[in-house]
């Protein structure tokens, strides 16, 4: 019997739907296929490994778990990851702000950027021209 | 070369874009007081080097369906397919492989969609419009659309729960219920999720008086007639509540929504106010009021749903009898039968509520056992007080069913459990109603009760081309909503008949549109109650048993008759391209949602967090966490007198806080009548003068025995006062004359609030008011 299957097959005998398999995969649980495009081919170490993450999710394990439990888990991460706004002004200039701030304050920051943004956009005034002269 | 300004999600660290697969959600449509036709639009864009399958879980709406699909992007269009659930996960597997676009829309348990668009080239955008059907919230004198722009964390005993240090909550429910549905995560910070907004018609037969929302902050436009545009006000929000939009109609009277098809049929929808069945019945009322005490309900709704109940006893008499009960995963009974509504009990009633804290998860089921129980061998009403969030809710609508207990539901929520709340209420042959957390929750529970504590009408039957039956009750308040088909035999008419009564209605054809629109909106509420009727042994089984099932083969019936999708029937489309690359495994990436605004994370998060496999990866939300805030809800005064004053989020845990506005004082007043319908005080005269002075306060807010909140407190008022003897000659004219101004419905100017809640005598007062009243009426 040969050990390589596709993903429908894979899907059959593990009894996981194929939507299933591929959100393990982008999760980190399962690897992806040998090959890729039409070769793509899954072995008995797939089949087995979510015969595995089957069981664990019997016994009440969250994948996040099950993940940990069968690798030891992803590296963890240094810091949170925090969303910040970039907010590119000139091609020299680029304002970086926390997203994560109240919206009033984001509105009041916005506000801020904006003003500095058209203050930089203007063409230099004569007095800024003499004094650099 | 100069760069626009533009702002982009980033991540704090790594610096790098945070790509959303969905981008917006924006809805548009048309609502109806019969219910909504919208089309819901889905902007998925890939902005990776690798084709992308996105996955978006959304909850139904009340009696709703999907109908179709159509997906576009540049150069290309698809249309769904209606297929059989098996039937279409092949399809979109097959076209998966293929390297295809493809995309499934399958709805699972609890009504929960997954919306599955796969191969995503990179870089493309690709937009679902999605067309659904749903219901929404009848009253007699208008209607609450209710759309779900997030879908809220709830309750399994089986579900397991954790919170990533980067704020994310993850619930995963028992595979062997819930098949493959995948739950999004859920974000506390919804500002960097996609955008939602929404731009809606809304159609009726009668004048509109005031549209409002008490979740978004919109923008209504009025034609002065039948039709109005309700836009969000702002550029965009966020995902992190429900929709909630309120119209009143300018007057109370039948509507008849019809219009001709193409085989000259007439589908009709017909809302018929309760004021046209009569008034209420008399009868000793038997009720117990269930209280969801989970943790979901901590703060502000806990306290304004125990001085609900307060204020709701406060009507009860001595020949009515009740029940307390409050749940989480136990169930605490306040006594282990009925007791009668005398002032002694409910005395001690109270004592028993203000021992309710809010702990636990929503063990909904136990809860409804124990209080059907109470009744022994005789009926009854339980009025439940809940936030709804639980999963598995087949099985709980079961259980309900074989109780044989009528339920009527408040619920409350910023995103709802509104379709399973529904479907509670209206199983059973009860009423429900849902308040966001920013109304009044007290107020809401006690206008329920009034409606509810006793039917206008019963045994109410429909002609013959009406399906579904009408329920066999009618609520004051709450108005019947029939569907039928008119002009096949003949019979263009409406007929209900009731004990004691019955009405005839003319259907009136309209636009062909309006004819389909109702026509689905029909077969969307016979899907939806046969939806709840699996047993739950075949709820939970595989597609492929479930298909033995006779709701399953009734089911697959109705979605093929009305071309409206279920849990047996999906749609689906594939679209093949040139560019398509077979094989080709695309990245899977589930949209995220925001947390339900105002709903504690620790509420669902806290116990269940993983601490002993992966400290590094886990971590418990503080519980003290603030929240997105949202726009200034834009609500009509009709509306904006029911909201809190502040969102619950902000309000902390504790004892109900002291009377403070004026609503709080009615049902402080309210709380506090006798059993015999009177105010209590030290003789006759004391009780009278008291009494007369609440009545007053009660009518100088607007409340009269049939009109406002408090109507079943006001008329009994009203029946202490005829009922008193033994007063002197004047203070029996005071009595009299206070007692024709409740029939009137007006009370005369005076600091009648303020009064009622201070101590002492106050005949003088009330004669003052008296004969300024009638000297007024004189003028």
């Amino acid at each position: 019997m040969s050990t390589s299957r596709t993903l429908a097959e894979l899907s059959e005998e593990s009894g996981i739907p194929a939507r299933t398999v591929r959100f393990y995969i982008a999760r980190g649980l399962l690897e992806g296929p040998a090959k890729a495009g039409r070769a793509a081919v899954y072995s008995a170490e797939h089949l087995e490994r979510l015969q595995k993450i089957k069981e664990l999710q019997a016994k009440g394990r969250m994948l996040a778990e099950i993940a940990f439990e069968l690798d030891g888990g992803p590296a963890p991460e240094q810091t949170a990851a925090s969303p910040w706004w970039q907010h590119v002004i000139e091609d020299d200039v680029q304002v970086w702000v926390r997203g994560d701030v109240r919206p009033w304050r984001m509105k009041q920051i916005r506000a801020a950027v904006d003003h500095f943004a058209s203050r930089l956009r203007e063409p230099e005034s004569g007095k800024a021209r003499r004094n650099r002269k | 070369m100069s760069t626009a300004p533009s702002f982009m999600p980033l991540e704090a660290t790594a610096r790098k874009a945070l790509n959303l697969s969905m981008q917006r959600l924006w809805l548009t449509g048309q609502v109806l007081p019969a219910g909504a036709r919208l089309v819901v639009q889905h902007v998925f864009r890939c902005q990776e080097d690798k084709a992308l399958e996105v996955i978006y879980s959304f909850p139904l709406p009340r009696d709703a369906a999907l109908r179709r699909f159509r997906i576009a992007g540049e150069g290309f269009e698809a249309h769904s397919e209606l297929k059989e659930t098996e039937a279409a996960v092949k399809a979109y597997e097959e076209g998966i492989a293929r390297g295809s676009l493809s995309a499934l829309a399958r709805q699972y348990a609890d009504g929960i969609v997954n919306l599955t668009v796969g191969n995503v080239q990179p870089k493309e955008t690709v937009t679902v419009h999605l067309e659904i059907l749903c219901g929404v919230e009848l009253k007699d004198d208008g209607f609450r659309f209710r759309f779900p722009f997030t879908l809220a964390p709830a309750y399994h005993s089986r579900a397991r729960a954790a919170v990533t240090v980067s704020g994310e909550g993850e619930i995963e429910l028992p595979t062997d219920e819930f098949a493959d549905m995948i739950l999004p995560s859920f974000h506390k910070d919804a500002s960097t999720l996609h955008q939602v907004g929404f731009e809606l018609s809304i159609v009726s037969q009668l004048s509109l008086d005031e549209i409002g929302s008490p979740s978004h902050a919109v923008r209504v436009r009025q034609d002065g007639g039948c039709s109005a545009r309700v836009t969000l006000a702002a550029e965009k929000d966020v995902p992190n509540r429900d929709l909630v939009l309120d119209t009143r109609f300018k007057s109370v009277e039948p509507q008849v929504l019809a219009g001709r098809d193409r085989n000259g049929k007439v589908p009709f929808a017909a809302i018929v106010p309760s004021s046209s069945f009569g008034a209420a019945t008399e009868g000793p009322r038997r009720v117990v009021f269930l209280l969801d005490r989970s943790a979901s309900m901590r703060g502000e709704p806990l306290s304004q749903a125990r001085r609900a109940i307060e204020a709701c006893l406060g009507v009860l008499s001595a020949t009515d009898s009740f029940g307390l009960v409050a749940f989480d995963d136990e169930v605490l009974a306040f006594q282990p039968a009925l007791v009668a509504g005398t002032r002694e009990s409910r005395e001690k009633g109270h004592d028993f509520l203000t021992q309710v804290d809010a702990r636990g998860g929503t063990q909904l089921t136990r809860g409804l056992l124990e209080a059907a129980e109470l009744f022994g061998d005789e009926g009854g009403d339980i009025f439940i007080l809940t936030d709804g969030q639980v999963f598995g809710t087949e099985t709980i609508l079961a259980q309900a069913r074989s109780a044989g207990i009528r339920l009527h539901c408040l619920g409350i929520g910023s995103a709802s459990q509104d379709r399973f709340l529904a479907l509670l209420a209206r199983e059973t042959g009860g009423v429900s109603r849902f308040v966001t957390p920013r109304e009044r929750v007290d107020l809401a529970a006690v206008d329920l009760f009034a409606s509810v504590s006793r039917p206008v009408a019963s045994g109410l039957k429909a002609g013959a081309n009406i399906h579904p039956e009408p329920p066999g009750f009618v609520f004051s308040g709450t108005p019947v909503l029939v569907f039928g088909e008119a002009g096949q035999t003949g019979e263009n008419q409406i007929e209900l008949s009731w004990h004691g009564g019955g009405l005839k209605l003319p259907v009136e054809s309209g636009e062909s549109e309006i004819g389909e629109t109702v026509w689905l909106l029909q077969g969307c509420r016979l899907i939806a109650d046969w939806e709840s009727r699996y047993p739950s042994s075949e709820a939970a089984a595989k597609l492929e048993k479930r298909k033995q099932s006779r709701v399953a083969a009734r089911l697959l019936e109705l979605s093929q008759s009305y071309g409206l999708a279920s849990r047996e029937m999906s749609l689906v489309a594939v679209l093949t391209r040139p560019s398509d690359r077979p094989g080709e495994l695309p990245e899977t990436r589930v949209v995220p949602v925001g947390m339900a605004q105002d709903v504690a994370v620790e509420a669902y998060f806290k116990n269940q967090t993983i601490t002993d496999m992966a400290p590094a990866m886990f971590a418990c939300l503080d519980a003290s966490m603030s929240f997105g805030t949202m726009g200034t809800p834009s609500a009509g005064s009709f509306i904006r007198r029911h909201l809190s004053r502040k969102p619950r989020a902000e309000s902390p845990a504790g004892p109900p806080r002291a009377s403070e506005t004026t609503e709080d004082i009615l049902l402080d007043l309210a709380s506090r009548m006798d059993s015999d319908g009177g105010m209590p005080g030290k003789n006759r005269a004391a009780r009278a003068s008291a009494t007369a002075l609440v009545l007053l306060a009660f009518l100088s807010q607007g409340h009269t025995p049939i009109r406002g909140a408090f109507r079943s407190h006001v008329a009994r008022l009203v029946s202490f006062l005829l009922a008193l003897t033994g007063l002197s000659d004047h203070q029996q004219q005071i009595v009299n004359a206070v007692i024709e101004l409740a029939h009137k419905g007006t009370a005369p100017a005076g600091e009648w609030i303020a009064l009622a809640s201070a101590s002492g005598n106050h005949w003088k007062e009330i004669e003052s008011g008296v004969l300024r009243a009638q000297a007024s009426a004189r003028r």
